[in-house]
């Protein structure tokens, strides 16, 4: 099972996607249109670049620094949340969904993947 | 209001900290066996802030464009580093190492 | 041809980068270490600005965001600026950040 599916199946889950980190690649899953994850795909991925440069700055302070190199981040609003680990990212509803389910499954899973790309 | 010694005792807690609208560090409780000092904390206040408006522009235009609501207004931000994450919201946040991190008592925390 | 850049009134570092981020040529009162973070800082910082013209254009639906030329972050002593792949550190209350920005603009076609 991929992670998209596994993913998916996971209560409170709208949407999954996997983009590339260069160029306009990506797949998905869920309650997205192809535009709309085209959207969330230029979004998340300029994010993620956003918050690897941040780390290593956070990294170039200290030998000791936890947060460097980044593997993802999370963003909350009202009612919905997105999450990023390497270059999956997932929709939620905050209200069914579990936030630990979602993160542990990204982390195990996308724990190898490299990060030059970025 | 969450308050730093309650975040403190969220199981596995490196350090809780308040910061300004601005993202500048206000107050911080660091464990003791944890690396990071007030100068590192600041500087992270300062990522997560950057972070939580660059969302918050994101949550706009998504929500313009695809004709939803949910997402804005962004009321936290969270890092996962390669070791620990940083969860903020409001002006509130918690370092937590990844593998024992609860991001959701966290988060409940933070809005407490 | 970038150093003539350090005659500009108020410009006190500039720099070269690689597309990788690596440092090609740097000129001013900054160490060559210094320099080589100021250009890995122009390159990640030219990529985000992209990518946040690139949700601008997608958000607006108006195209004149994209490619984005170039950028200023200005503080409240010290600017830097960038255009392509030259960026350069400047002292606000000497420079004209027009004149910087026309600089660097032709020396960013050589």
């Amino acid at each position: 099972m991929t992670i998209l599916t596994e993913l998916a199946g996971l209560p409170g889950v709208m949407a999954v996607g996997e983009y590339s980190y260069r160029g306009d690649r990506f797949s998905h899953k869920g309650q997205l249109d192809d535009e709309q994850a085209r959207m969330a795909s230029i979004m998340c991925r300029a994010t993620t670049m956003s918050v690897h440069m941040q780390s290593e700055i956070l990294g170039s302070f200290s030998t000791d620094c936890g947060f460097n190199p980044a593997r993802g981040w999370i963003v909350t609003g009202p009612r919905f949340a997105v999450c990023v680990v390497a270059n999956v990212f997932c929709f939620l509803d905050k209200t069914a969904a579990s936030l630990n389910d979602v993160l542990g499954i990204m982390r195990t899973q996308l724990d190898g993947a490299p990060s030059e790309l970025v | 209001m969450a308050d730093l010694d309650r975040l403190m005792n969220l199981p596995y807690a490196l350090a809780a900290f308040q910061f300004s609208d601005r993202g500048e560090l206000m107050s911080s409780r660091i464990a003791d066996d944890c690396p990071l000092d007030d100068k590192a904390l600041d500087l992270l206040c300062h990522m997560c802030v950057a972070n939580t408006a660059i969302a918050t522009m994101q949550a706009r235009g998504w929500e313009r464009i695809t004709a939803t609501e949910g997402f804005y207004p962004i009321d936290g931000f969270t890092i996962v580093g390669f070791e620990w994450s940083a969860v903020t919201s409001g002006n509130f946040g918690v370092v937590l190492p990844n593998d024992q991190a609860d991001y959701q008592a966290a988060y409940d925390a933070l809005a407490d | 041809m970038i150093k003539r850049l350090l005659i500009v009134d108020g410009v006190n570092v500039v720099c070269k980068f690689r597309d990788d981020g690596a440092l090609v040529e740097g000129y001013g009162v900054l160490t060559e270490a210094e320099m080589g973070h100021l250009a890995k800082f122009a390159h990640d910082y030219k990529r985000i600005v992209q990518g946040n013209a690139d949700q601008l254009s997608m958000f607006t639906q108006l195209r004149g965001w994209t490619p984005p030329a170039g950028w200023v972050v200005r503080g409240q002593s010290t600017a830097a600026c960038s255009v392509g792949n030259l960026v350069c550190v400047v002292d606000v209350r000497l420079a004209s950040l027009t004149e910087v920005m026309r600089e660097l603009t032709e020396l960013s076609h050589w």
